[in-house]
């Protein structure tokens, strides 16, 4: 199977916008859609008619409604009707699916969106329902649980140690202080947090993100067209995802080999990684990701302050890769790279290059 | 630019109330059927794309998390389309667009439901009582359809006869009503005026899957390959003030940008066959106005010439549609696969002769998203 | 003033069919053992239909497996959910069961989390009642287990095993509906008018879609609870869980007079099939003020009408053209 393909045409992210990060959003989830998408349209000039294609994600399990992403559209837009789809899954996906279709050559410009509001359920009994529904969603086997297994793992194994883990978590959320959008940002030092008691051993509350309610949203374009656009295109170098074994005895949980896996095919290491924006939703996966995108300790990781200070699930690798682009479009960073997952302990992951004009 | 594409494999479970397996099982009679088929295996496949309808369905969220081993996706790229009963359909122009983009040579498509497990009209009324099902949603539009076309009230009803007895002729159809007539379709107990029990789709289990292959594997693949001419779809709100629910705009619009890429002009003589969601009897005459196969107000007589019939001048349906059998994810992949099927001339005892040019179809919501392809036994058919 | 937020459980009794790996499987776990597959030289359990290296299937060989079995690696919980198998806190597991090679994810109730170790034994311990599911079976430190169980196996093999699926979800109503909601309490429908287009929606979405405006309570209108039936159907209801309904009746669409959308899910049980027809003009009659409940309304579906309206009774205007309705059937 090939790897690392050289897409057809150069596509780029041109506009960027995403909604903070809310413990609750009062309204409907299409207004943060909607708010997005008119931020969007109002920064670039476009009309609506000028997004050839629209493409979002979002789970409906999380509103509990089936058949919640079709209100979703009420945000985008779709009259006089319009070309779209839409992936159950992280707005990362969705951006994969439009980069893909706009190498076809026959539109120019994509509109992809994430969104969800985690709120209105309780997300550690919703996620075991992604697990395997003879033998471990019946036992409410969570993600959270989970990860606390693959973090014990991790220490044992020597490659982690919860003093670690709390420096992430100290240093995302102090970095989120700076981050407008962030819902927990705040200065707290690796000792206050160790003397917090365990939630689920090794892992303490605060090494757990927020539950969130989020929208995120961003315009690709191809080639001349991003010029036309604006004058600071960030050009999609690579983009790859792949997915482990859902059996997590069949895994070894202290690597991501899917995500070194998923780097080689984007080609992380063909230059300089200025910035990292990674799906570290539980601390101790930044101590596994790093390792598999092949990431120094020198590398900038979640300056945003990550999906530790604010978890709109379905928008939080969206957001990654819009925090990675803003970054380059104001001269920040010259390349970086965004990372999503999908599944309890990072079972499925997509990496993308992102890079500024020369 | 894009690449030419081909459905080069097809696989298809029974489709049937409670098949006796588990959801691996079921994806992996599909996947394994199609891949063989193909003249492969799981390791030849670059990336996997599934495509169901609303979760809650089986209680599984997001079940590429915990299919991708059964569909050998293990180490490579998987995700999930979800466009409401329009997912089949959607699912496969997602799948050949993967393969025109250059990006992978070999892409397997699944599209499944396993309804059994949990209630179909439960899910569509958002697990609450007093729902009324896509049925009693559109039944208002249907017989706003009668009242514009004066449309006689038989029509649905050979509909749904035509429907079942071409399934007779389909190994995998869920109904086999040998015994169908339209005295027992009217007489049927009524749902939603003015559809009766007899002019409903049934509650399927069952998954579909293809193999969407590039131009070079194509060429090299055992069975004769389908080509994908063109696709489309378009989407636009479920209400708003002034919308037209029968003459549905979405549904115009995508014909007509299918047909235009396909260089298609005359879609009633240069398509040969058609494989149309139809899940309610009266949605075939409306379909063939709504996609611009008869004008405005003669899709009804277009039926009831029986035109559409297996021998007639414009099939519809001749695998037995959604009519007999529909597990709602998989079953706007059906439609366009036995469009394939058709082209390839592997359409068995319900072949259209020399079948070069097909239209599979899928819509969804509140007939709201429409996806569409051509596939022909020619990679640049022309007209 | 009223609760009105909304909490509703999402739940269904799914019924999976096991197929013929996992039903032998389930089986076992109800009749008090374990198995697992053979895959060359491994034993895999839990036991899957295929091989997870090649993915080619499997032909079901099975081998008994435990009951003891190694802790590979583990959690504890501190705080169970209500899904969890215990309502107190233990650890979940990663266990390599004797005799397998790979370790099945699973619950071991060993009191405190200083009673367990990676590397340490566990062994199975049975439910009481069993039914053929994973949680028939769970796990307890084998160096304090006790004596051995004696299990009374089934008769007839599992081939159905069922799971309640049930999720709370909790959201208060957005504040146009909430204002609607109060509104219907209240004896009146509120509606909100666009500000960029002009046009009329009851019940709002809080925004209009057309147009990609935010509606605020200025946008409120009051919409005479009057008007035309645009489209309708008689349906006949299908028995599924949680359905209430058992005699057909009216379910049709109205548009009030002023509004721009029809409001919709309108049930009318009191008017003859044979007197009721698109155009057909309407009036609300309300239920006595104390009789009003507006828990049917949330911030998605049409609403339970019935709960604040008693009936619709046609006016005796003559009727609206079909026609002219023909653009507000939904």
């Amino acid at each position: 199977m090939s790897t690392h393909r050289t897409p057809n045409r150069d596509v780029a992210v041109i506009a960027t916008s995403q909604t903070p990060s809310y413990r609750h959003f009062d309204g409907p989830e299409p207004v943060m859609i909607m708010r997005c998408v008119n931020d969007l349209l109002a920064e670039t000039g476009l009309e609506r008619k000028d997004l050839e294609f629209t493409i979002a994600g979002s789970c409906d399990y999380l509103s509990g409604l089936p058949f919640a992403f079709v209100s979703n559209i009420d945000g985008v837009g779709a009259w006089p009707p319009v070309y779209e789809s839409h992936v159950e899954m992280d707005g990362a996906w969705a951006l994969f699916e439009a980069w893909l279709r706009l190498q076809l050559g026959d539109i120019d410009v994509a509109l992809v969106i994430g969104s969800g509001k985690s709120s209105p359920g309780r997300p550690r009994e919703v996620f075991p329902l992604q697990t395997d529904p003879y033998v471990m969603a019946p036992l409410g086997l969570d993600p959270v649980s989970l990860a606390g297994i693959q973090a014990r793992g991790l220490i044992e194994a020597g490659k982690g140690s919860e003093r670690a883990f709390a420096e992430v978590v100290s240093r995302s959320r102090r970095d989120a202080l700076a981050n407008p959008n962030a819902q927990v940002a705040v200065d707290r030092s690796v000792d206050s947090l160790l003397a917090e008691p365990y939630f689920s051993s090794p892992l303490r509350l605060h090494d757990l993100p927020p539950i969130s309610d989020g929208a995120a949203a961003l315009i690709l374009a191809a080639g001349d067209r991003a010029r036309e656009l604006t004058s600071h295109p960030v050009w999609i170098r690579g983009m790859d995802h792949r997915i482990e074994s859902h059996h997590p005895g069949l895994r070894d949980l202290t690597t991501s080999v899917s995500t070194a896996a998923a780097a080689a095919g984007a080609g992380v290491q063909d230059g300089p990684v200025d910035v990292a924006e990674l799906s570290v939703t539980y601390s101790h996966e930044e101590l596994i990701l790093r390792a598999a995108l092949g990431l120094g300790d020198d590398v900038s990781v979640n300056p945003s302050g990550g999906p530790l200070a604010g978890h709109p699930i379905m928008a939080t690798g969206l957001v990654r890769v819009i925090e990675v682009a803003d970054r380059i479009m104001a001269g920040g960073a010259g390349r970086g790279v965004a990372h999503a997952s999908s599944g309890p302990v990072l079972q499925q992951n997509l990496v993308c290059v992102l890079e500024g004009a020369a | 630019m894009a690449r030419p594409c081909a459905v080069i494999g097809i696989g298809q479970t029974d489709y049937r109330k409670q098949l006796e397996l588990t959801l691996d099982g079921l994806v992996r009679w599909a996947a394994l059927e199609a891949l063989e088929d193909a003249g492969l295996t799981f390791a030849d496949i670059d990336a996997v794309v599934i495509g169901k309808a609303p979760d809650a369905l089986e209680g599984v969220m997001m079940p590429e998390l915990s299919l991708c081993d059964a569909l050998g996706a293990v180490g490579k790229p998987i995700h999930r389309v979800h466009t409401a009963g329009s997912v089949g359909a959607s699912t496969a122009i997602t799948g050949a667009t993967l393969v025109e983009s250059g990006r992978y040579d070999r892409v397997l498509v699944v599209c499944y439901e396993k309804q059994s497990e949990g209630n179909a009209t439960w899910a569509l009324s958002g697990g609450r009582s007093g729902g009324q099902g896509a049925g009693g949603t559109f039944a208002p539009w249907i017989r706003e359809y009668i009242r514009r076309s004066g449309a006689p009230e038989h029509i649905g009803w050979m509909v749904a006869v035509k429907d079942r007895l071409n399934a007779m002729k389909n190994p995998h159809a869920h109904l086999h009503l040998p015994d169908i007539t339209i005295d027992k379709v009217k007489e049927s107990p009524m749902l939603w005026d003015p559809l009766h029990f007899l002019e409903s789709c049934p509650s399927s289990d069952g998954a579909a899957a293809v193999v969407i292959a590039s131009e070079d594997a194509a060429r090299s693949a055992p069975h004769p390959p389908a080509w994908i001419v063109a696709h489309a779809k378009r989407t636009e709100f479920g209400s708003f003030p002034g919308r037209d629910t029968v003459y549905i705009q979405a549904g115009v619009d995508c014909a007509t940008a299918l047909y235009k890429k396909a260089g298609i002009t005359n879609p009633l003589e240069q398509i040969d066959c058609a494989e149309i969601y139809v899940p309610f009897s009266w949605y075939e005459p409306m379909w063939l106005e709504g996609h611009l196969i008869t004008p405005v107000g003669e899709g009804w007589k277009l039926t009831e010439a029986g035109e559409t019939e297996l021998d007639g001048r414009f099939p519809v349906n001749m695998s037995g549609g959604v009519l007999s059998s529909n597990p709602i994810g998989a079953s706007g992949l059906i439609r366009c696969l036995e469009a394939a099927n058709q082209v390839r001339g592997t359409a068995g005892d319900y072949q259209v002769d020399g079948a070069r040019v097909a239209l599979g179809h899928a819509y969804g919501g509140a007939a709201q998203y429409f996806a569409m392809w051509i596939v022909s036994s020619e990679v640049h058919p022309t007209f | 003033m009223p609760d009105l937020d909304i909490e509703f459980t999402l739940e269904y009794p799914y019924t999976r069919t096991t197929g013929p790996v996992l039903g032998p499987f389930l089986t076992g776990l109800r009749d008090g053992r374990i198995l697992g597959v053979r895959c060359g030289s491994r034993v895999l359990c839990p036991p899957l239909e295929y091989d997870p290296d090649t993915f080619a299937t499997l032909d079901p060989d099975f081998v008994e497996v435990g009951p003891g079995g190694v802790v590979t690696g583990w959690t504890w919980v501190s705080s169970p959910t209500t899904k969890h198998p215990f309502d107190h806190p233990f650890a979940f597991a990663l266990i390599r069961l004797d005799g397998a090679d790979t370790p099945i994810a699973h619950a071991v109730d060993a009191g405190s989390p200083d009673a367990v170790s990676t590397g340490m034994r566990v062994v199975a311990r049975y439910r009481g009642e069993r039914v053929g599911a994973i949680t028939d079976v769970y796990f307890v430190p084998e160096a304090s287990a006790g004596p051995a169980q004696v299990i009374e196996p089934g008769t007839e093999p599992v081939r159905l095993t069922t799971h309640l699926i049930g999720l709370q979800i909790s959201e208060p109503l957005q504040p146009a509906r909430k204002r609607f909601a109060l509104g219907l309490l209240d004896g009146k429908i509120i509606g909100q008018r666009s500000p960029a287009t002009g046009k009329v929606y009851v019940p709002s979405r809080g925004y209009d879609h057309m147009a990609r405006v935010e509606m605020t309570e200025a946008d409120d209108v009051e919409i005479p609870a009057l008007g035309a039936v645009s489209s309708f159907t008689v349906i006949t209801p299908v028995r599924y869980y949680g359905q209430m309904e058992t005699e057909p009746y009216i379910r049709a669409s109205i548009l009030l007079d002023g509004a721009d959308s029809p409001i919709y899910g309108v049930d009318v049980r009191d008017t003859p099939v044979e007197a009721f027809r698109v155009g057909l003009r309407v009036r609300a009659v309300w239920r006595p003020v104390g009789e009003r409940d507006v828990t049917g309304f949330d911030n998605r579906q049409g609403g339970n009408w019935e709960q604040v309206i008693e009936r619709w009774e046609p006016t005796g205007e003559p009727d609206v053209d079909p026609a002219r309705l023909q653009e507000y059937v939904f």
